[in-house]
C-alpha cells in the first residue's frame, strides 16, 4: 500500500513531458513514441508496421535481433567513445532459477519483457527494472535438454508475447497482464524436442523453429497464426523420400537426421524471405551410419515469408561429423561489391570459415576463414568445403580444429552500416573428436560420440573480430581470456558492447577495436547486449550469471 | 539368479558356435585388448556404472553403504585380474553371489566402457611404491628442502602446489615424472608471468588468475600482486615450471623414497 501511495499523480503531472504525452494518448494511439516514464506507462501496440520499421524506434527493442536484418545495431548515440567510461549501474533484476540465462530482452515504450530459466517470462519498468507481471511456464520433469534449461527470448505482435518452451511448446501471452493467451504443443518433447529460441514475427505469423539435434529428431521451421495458435505451414529441414534431396541420406538416416531450427532468422519484406539457420545432422560425430551430404543440416534456408516453400538454401558443411551447427544469425546487409550494391547476408559460421552470400539467390560470393581452423584447404568456387583427409572422428580420436563448440556458436554478431564491419565472437580452440557406435532410442541422447578439449583452455586464444564483408578480412581483434559466450552489440555511438566468460561486460571503439570502458560483474555469460531508451536516456543492458544488469550515463 | 547368468552364457556360446562359422563374441572379447580407453569412454562408463551397479557397488565404485558389494577403487578384484577377466565378470556375472552381470546381450562397448571406467577410480593404479614413505618425508622437510615451495597439511610454503592429498590425484608414474621432468606437464596456475612496467620495472610471480582486462600474481616473497593489462604493462606467460628437475640432485633411491611419501598424502591416512 505504502509503495503505490509514493506514486502520487500530483508528481506525475508536474512533468510536462509526461502531461504531453497524456494528452496524446488522449487523442488516439501513440505509437512509436518515447515512454513518458514515470506513472504514465505508454504500451502502445506493436504492428507489423512497426516491425518492419523497427530502426527508426531505436528506443526500443521490438524482436530478438532488434530489426528484421538482424544487424544488431541500434541508431541510439547517446553513449559513445568519449562518455562510455561514465556508464554506471542503473538497475539489476536477479532471475530467481539458477541455470543458463541466455536471454536477450525486448523493449516495448517503457517495458521490458525478460525471459528467465526454465521457461519463464517476466515484465518490469525499463527504467527502474521493478516487475509488472510474471508468468512461470509449468514443465514436466523428464525433459530432453542437451545443453542446459534455458529461454533466448520473446517475440510481440500487438500486446501479444510469444514464447518457446522447454516442453516444446509455443505459448502466446497477453504482454499487460501475462495471461495465456493459447498454449500450442509443436512437437513431443518425449521424443527428444525442445524450444529455447525467440520466435520472428513475420506479417501475422509467428515462425519459430526447434532444438533437439542430439536427440536424433528431425528438424523443421514451423509458421502459426499469431490470433488462434493454428499450424499454417511446417518446412522439413530435413526432405522427405518424394524429394530428390532426400538421397543426400544414406538408408532410412535422415528420419533421425536431427538439423534443427534453435537460433531466430531473419527477414527481408522485399524479397518476401524468411532466413533460417539449421543444426547438426545426427548422431554428430558418426558419420558412417548417414552417408551423403545430408541436406539440409548446417544450411541457411531460404523461405518464402507466406508459405513456407524454399526459395534456395546454402549449406556450409556437408556431411558435418563435427557438431558444426549453422546456428548462427543471418545478418542481412547491404554492401559495395567491385562497384555494385549487393543485397547480401553475412555468416561467421562455427566451421570456422566466414561467408558472404547473395541474399536473393543465395549464390556464393565470397568467403575465407575467420579464426583457426585444419579441416579444410579452402572453399571452392561454390562456397563448398575442400576438406582434408582423416580429420573425420574415429575410434582412437582426431585433433581438428575448430572445436565442437565452434569457432563461433549462436551468439549474436552485430553489424554497423557506420564502419561497414561485422563483429563476432571467435574461438580458436581445438578437440579431439571420438565416434562410437549407437543405437536409437526414441527420447535418447543420439551422438555417436564425444569430444574432449586436450589442453586447458588458457592455451587457446579468443577474441572479438571485426570482418570486412567485401573481403573476408579481419580488420582488428580484441583478445579475450580465456574465452566469451556472449553476443556482440553495436551502435550508432560507434561502439561494440560484449561480455566474456569470466564477467566482464566491456565496450569497445567500433573502428579500432580499442577498450573503452569494462566493469567486472563476476558471472559467467550466456547472453546478449541489447539497448534502449526511456525519457531520452539511452540504457545498455547485459545478463551476467543470474542477473540482468542495466546501464545509462549519470544524471 | 546367478546360475540362471551362468546358464545363459553356455547356451548363447553354444549357439554361436552352431549357428556360424563366425568366431563368437565371447571368445573374440576375450583375447582382445580393451579399444575404449579414451577420457570419454571413462565417462560414458561412469554413467553406466551409476545406472546399473551403483546400487550395490557405491556411486563411486569404492562400496556400498548399505549393502554387501565390495570396493572396487583397490586396483585388485576377488574375480578378475586382467581387463579381459573384468570383461567376462561384467558380462556374466559371478555364479552363487549377488553379482549378476549385464548378460550376454549386452552390448560390447559398454562393457569395455566400464572396465575403463573400474582401471580409471583404482587409487592404486601404477601399482605399489618401492621406496620408504617415513624416509621421503624425511628428505621434503629436511636436505631435500621440499617444503621451501610446497605446503603439506599446513606446513611449508606456497611457491608450488599443497600436496597434502597429492597421492589420491596422482599415479606413481606421474609423481616420478613430475620429480624429474616438471614441465612435462605445467598447469596454467603454475606458469610464471612476467610483468614490465612503464618504467621498465620487472615483477615475476605464479600466475594465479588471468582474464581479459587483469592478472594476479604471487610473486618470489609470496606477495599478492594485481594488475590492469591496460594500465601501461605489458606481460608475457612462461609456460614452463618454476620447480627444477630432480633427476641429478636425488638418486633414483631417493626418489623412490620421495614417491612413496607423496604417494601416501591422503585425505584419510
Amino acid at each position: 500500500m505504502t509503495l503505490t501511495l509514493l506514486r502520487t499523480p500530483t508528481r506525475i503531472l508536474s512533468r510536462p513531458v509526461a502531461a504531453l504525452a497524456a494528452l496524446a494518448a488522449a487523442a488516439g494511439p501513440v505509437v512509436a513514441q518515447p515512454s513518458p516514464g514515470e506513472g504514465l506507462a505508454v504500451f502502445s501496440p506493436v504492428t507489423w508496421e512497426r516491425l518492419v520499421d523497427a530502426a527508426n524506434e531505436p528506443h526500443n527493442w521490438l524482436m530478438y535481433n532488434g530489426t528484421l536484418d538482424s544487424q544488431r545495431f541500434s541508431r541510439l548515440d547517446q553513449i559513445d567513445s568519449a562518455n562510455v567510461g561514465q556508464l554506471e549501474l542503473k538497475w539489476a533484476h536477479h532471475i530467481p532459477q539458477l541455470d543458463r540465462a541466455e536471454t536477450t530482452p525486448l523493449v516495448v515504450d517503457g517495458v521490458m519483457f525478460i525471459t528467465e530459466s526454465p521457461s519463464n517470462v517476466v515484465a518490469v519498468d525499463a527504467v527502474t527494472g521493478r516487475p509488472f507481471w510474471r508468468y512461470d511456464h509449468p514443465l514436466p520433469d523428464d525433459l530432453r535438454l542437451c545443453c542446459g534449461r534455458n529461454n533466448r527470448g520473446v517475440a510481440i505482435l500487438g500486446e501479444t508475447l510469444y514464447m518457446s518452451t522447454l516442453d516444446a511448446h509455443l505459448v502466446a501471452i497477453d504482454g499487460r497482464s501475462g495471461s495465456v493467451v493459447w498454449n500450442r504443443e509443436v512437437a513431443d518433447y518425449r521424443s527428444g524436442y525442445s524450444k529455447t529460441e525467440a520466435p520472428l514475427i513475420v506479417k501475422d505469423q509467428v515462425v519459430t523453429g526447434i532444438a533437439g539435434g542430439e536427440y536424433g529428431i528431425r528438424g523443421f521451421l514451423d509458421s502459426y497464426d499469431a490470433d488462434t495458435g493454428e499450424r499454417l505451414w511446417r518446412t522439413d529441414t530435413i526432405p522427405g523420400p518424394d524429394h530428390p534431396d532426400n538421397r543426400s541420406w544414406a538408408g532410412d538416416s535422415w528420419r533421425t537426421g536431427g538439423a534443427p531450427t534453435w537460433i531466430t532468422g531473419s527477414y527481408d519484406p522485399e524479397l518476401n524471405l524468411v532466413y533460417w539457420g539449421t543444426g547438426n545432422p545426427g548422431p554428430d560425430w558418426n558419420g558412417a551410419v548417414r552417408r551423403g551430404d545430408n541436406l539440409y543440416s548446417d544450411s541457411v534456408l531460404a523461405l518464402n515469408g507466406d508459405t513456407g516453400e524454399m526459395a534456395w538454401y546454402f549449406q556450409f558443411t556437408p556431411h558435418d561429423e563435427h557438431d558444426w551447427d549453422a546456428i548462427q544469425v543471418p545478418v542481412l546487409a547491404d554492401i559495395e561489391l567491385d562497384g555494385e550494391t549487393r543485397k547480401a547476408m553475412l555468416w561467421a559460421n562455427r566451421n570456422g570459415f566466414y561467408y558472404t552470400l547473395d541474399r536473393e539467390t543465395g549464390e556464393f560470393l565470397l568467403g575465407k576463414p575467420f579464426a583457426k581452423q585444419t579441416w579444410a584447404e579452402g572453399l571452392d568456387g561454390n562456397g563448398r568445403p575442400i576438406r582434408r583427409p582423416n580429420t573425420a572422428p574415429s575410434q582412437e580420436g582426431t585433433l581438428v580444429s575448430p572445436m565442437a563448440g565452434g569457432a563461433t556458436n549462436w551468439w549474436s554478431p552485430a553489424y554497423s552500416p557506420r564502419t561497414n564491419l561485422l563483429y563476432v565472437n571467435a574461438f580458436d580452440g581445438e578437440a579431439i573428436f571420438f565416434s562410437r557406435d549407437e543405437d536409437y532410442q526414441e527420447g535418447d541422447n543420439f551422438t555417436g560420440g564425444g569430444t574432449e578439449t586436450p589442453l586447458p583452455i588458457e592455451h587457446y586464444h579468443s577474441a572479438i573480430r571485426a570482418i570486412d564483408p567485401t573481403t573476408g578480412d579481419v580488420r582488428w581483434e580484441f583478445p579475450i581470456t580465456p574465452r566469451s559466450r556472449a553476443g556482440v552489440l553495436a551502435t550508432a555511438g560507434d561502439l561494440v558492447f560484449s561480455a566474456s566468460i569470466d564477467g566482464y561486460f566491456y565496450a569497445l571503439d567500433a573502428r579500432t577495436g580499442a577498450p573503452l570502458w569494462h566493469i567486472s560483474l563476476g558471472g559467467p555469460v550466456h547472453a546478449q547486449p541489447m539497448t534502449y531508451a526511456v525519457n531520452g536516456q539511452q540504457y545498455v543492458t547485459m545478463t551476467i550469471g543470474n542477473t540482468l544488469y542495466t546501464f545509462g550515463l549519470g544524471d | 539368479m546367478g546360475t540362471r547368468c551362468g546358464i545363459r552364457w553356455t547356451a548363447v556360446a553354444l549357439l554361436a558356435a552352431l549357428t556360424s562359422g563366425a568366431a563368437p563374441v565371447v571368445t573374440v572379447a576375450q583375447d582382445t585388448e580393451n579399444p575404449y580407453i579414451s577420457r570419454l569412454d571413462v565417462r560414458a562408463g561412469r554413467q553406466l556404472f551409476q545406472a546399473r551397479c551403483s546400487t550395490c557397488h557405491g556411486l563411486n565404485a569404492a562400496g556400498g553403504n548399505e549393502s554387501t558389494g565390495p570396493d572396487l577403487t583397490t586396483g585388485r578384484f576377488r574375480h578378475a585380474d586382467s581387463d579381459a577377466g573384468l570383461f567376462r565378470v561384467i558380462r556374466d556375472g559371478v555364479r552363487s553371489t549377488a553379482m549378476l552381470g549385464l548378460g550376454a546381450d549386452a552390448d560390447e562397448q559398454s562393457i569395455w566402457q566400464l572396465v575403463t571406467y573400474l582401471r580409471s577410480v583404482d587409487v592404486t593404479a601404477g601399482g605399489t611404491p618401492t621406496g620408504s614413505a617415513a624416509a621421503g618425508r624425511q628428505l621434503f622437510t629436511g636436505t631435500g628442502g621440499c617444503d621451501r615451495c610446497h605446503m603439506v597439511n599446513g606446513q611449508g610454503q606456497r611457491l608450488g602446489p599443497d600436496l597434502s592429498t597429492v597421492g589420491e590425484r596422482r599415479a606413481l608414474a606421474e609423481l616420478e615424472t613430475a620429480l624429474v621432468n616438471p614441465d612435462a606437464e605445467v598447469l596454467p596456475r603454475w606458469w610464471t608471468m612476467k610483468a614490465t612496467g612503464p618504467d621498465g620495472q620487472v615483477v615475476e610471480g605464479l600466475r594465479m588468475d588471468e582474464d581479459t582486462f587483469t592478472f594476479r600474481i604471487m610473486d618470489a616473497d609470496q606477495q599478492l600482486r594485481a594488475f590492469s593489462k591496460y594500465g601501461g604493462w605489458t606481460w608475457e606467460r612462461v609456460q614452463r615450471s618454476t620447480m627444477p628437475g630432480y633427476a641429478d640432485t636425488f638418486t633414483a633411491a631417493e626418489r623412490n623414497d620421495l614417491v612413496a611419501y607423496l604417494f601416501s598424502l591422503r585425505s584419510e591416512p
